[in-house]
């Protein structure tokens, strides 16, 4: 039998995101693929250099499709880091509990959408409908359901009342008494662990070489997780755990995406008890904002994203604009190099469950 | 600095001879290093824990007639980052390419290639990987006006 080249492309309904790969196929089986990304590039680092510091606010959360809030934290992170701003105490556990709320929304998403490549069409519908609720906290914080605009520099923009307070603790309760069904329907579904369980394998040695943060990593058996390796706002001061997994799996992965969501929730309780009264933000330019400027300096900043780590680079020359801004997406590794050292061997009706469980994300690869 | 970041410090003064090092934060150094022994000084670093690669760019000072390469190395121990850049002259500007170290590099220095013109020696991969068709110069330079 020949080689066909096939080009799975951004129409096709099995591919994940507006990504596409050339395929080399002999038979079922890939023996090459390429990545070619580019469909969403929109220029982001050429277009915050032409803006002014407060009017990229509006323009970075777009960077990640689905879980915008990464981007505002890694940007007011780096005004913060060079400019040497002190955030009142209020503001970094607010900042907290929406990171740990956005972590939810996306993995919401992720582990029941394996159900789409496999054709389980009920997780998907069920984790949408749920984040929905999660939604309606943001709508009722920030105004806004996806794309915030509420962490800034020097705090977040406005407080988080008792009515909030109220609203997050019972979506809190309602979202903990739906995990047991999500893991009858997912995890202990027999199709489910036949066409996960033991496939696309990624070792502890790759994943270190390859330089793959986050699940993919953590389902290798190591507990790198940078809220306890290099903690930023007030992690150090909450207790959590950081799940791991020794197989390497397909199935892993997914299931450590689970298992996280307990370990959100506990998180934002000790926050909500723990969080004092106060102001939650503080005033960085003397005049108006839109004249502010950060003085000479650099500053890279990270976070734990839900897919791994995730950064931004920031210089800056004293100017009112940025001189050079650079994203690090966190499925750089995975979606360039691991798609053409690894995904040969795999057959072809696995290739998006590939995509899926690496967490191959386009929006940050191109920008 | 922690007490990596101090140790792996002091070895690279003995061997080196003009580096500038500025504290960004209590676990944030940045490494200005001449071009020479930008490779040299990766590879003390790498089998010193600070294995991880996180990003490699590319600022345009096109004041001072010159491209800066950055290397931001990230260690899973202690959690420290370290920031090493290098300067190379912007009329001709080429590097070589840490692809042996860090097989990902290859795709960073492609996009680095795509969007500043810059050449990586032993990095003969160097097709367009974001654009196509594109015949303007590369753009992210900064005087390239869109």
């Amino acid at each position: 039998m020949g080689e066909v080249k096939f080009f799975f492309g951004p129409n096709h309904p099995g591919m994940h995101g507006n990504f596409s790969v050339y395929l080399h196929v002999e038979g079922d089986t890939v023996v090459k693929a390429r990545p070619i990304p580019g469909f969403l590039h929109r220029g982001f680092e050429k277009l915050m250099e032409r803006r002014l510091w407060f009017q990229n606010m509006a323009l970075i959360p777009r960077i990640c499709v689905p879980e915008p809030d990464i981007n505002e934290i890694c940007y007011s992170m780096a005004i913060e880091k060079i400019a040497k701003v002190d955030v009142p105490e209020r503001a970094q556990w607010i900042r907290m509990i929406v990171l740990e709320i956005a972590r939810m929304a996306n993995h919401f998403m992720s582990f029941p959408g394996i159900g789409g490549p496999l054709g389980l069409y009920t997780g998907p519908n069920w984790g949408v409908a749920d984040r929905d609720r999660i939604l309606d906290i943001f709508e009722a914080l920030t105004g806004a359901r996806i794309y915030h605009m509420y962490i800034i520099p020097g705090g977040v923009r406005k407080d988080m009342t008792p009515k909030i307070e109220d609203l997050i603790w019972k979506t809190l309760d309602y979202i903990e008494s739906r995990l047991p069904d999500y893991e009858n329907l997912i995890f202990k579904n027999r199709i489910v662990r036949t066409r996960l369980k033991g496939k696309i394998i990624l070792t502890r040695e790759q994943a270190l070489e390859m330089g793959v943060t986050g699940v993919g990593l953590r389902a290798t058996g190591v507990p790198y997780d940078i809220r306890k390796v290099d903690p930023y706002l007030f992690y150090g001061k909450v207790d959590f755990e950081v799940p791991t997994a020794t197989e390497g799996d397909a199935f892993s992965r997914v299931y450590l995406k689970f298992l996280e969501i307990p370990q959100s929730i506990r998180i934002i309780r000790q926050a909500l008890e723990k969080m004092p009264a106060g102001k939650v933000n503080v005033r960085i330019s003397e005049g108006s904002a839109l004249r502010y400027r950060v003085p000479k300096g650099y500053a890279y900043v990270h976070v734990e994203s839900s897919r791994g780590e995730y950064g931004y680079f920031m210089v800056s020359d004293g100017e009112e604009k940025p001189y050079r801004v650079a994203v690090r997406g966190a499925s750089y590794p995975q979606g360039l190099y691991g798609i053409e050292k690894y995904m040969p061997g795999t057959r072809i009706e696995d290739v998006p469950v590939w995509l899926a469980t690496m967490d191959v994300c386009a929006p940050e690869i191109d920008r | 600095m922690t007490n990596s970041m101090n140790e792996v410090i002091k070895k690279i003064r003995r061997q080196f001879k003009d580096v500038f090092i500025t504290e960004i934060d209590e676990r944030e150094v940045k490494i200005d290093v001449p071009q020479e022994n930008a490779l040299g000084i990766l590879s003390i670093l790498k089998n010193e824990g600070f294995s991880h690669l996180s990003l490699l760019i590319c600022v345009d000072w096109i004041e001072n007639k010159e491209f800066e390469l950055v290397y931001i190395l990230f260690s899973w121990k202690d959690g420290g980052k370290i920031i090493v850049s290098t300067r190379i002259d912007r009329e001709n500007p080429k590097f070589v390419t840490v692809k042996h170290m860090w097989p990902v590099a290859r795709f960073y220095e492609r996009e680095i290639h795509e969007f500043f013109g810059v050449e990586f020696e032993g990095n003969d991969d160097m097709k367009p990987l974001i654009l196509e068709l594109w015949d303007d110069i590369p753009p992210s330079r900064k005087d390239f006006d869109p």
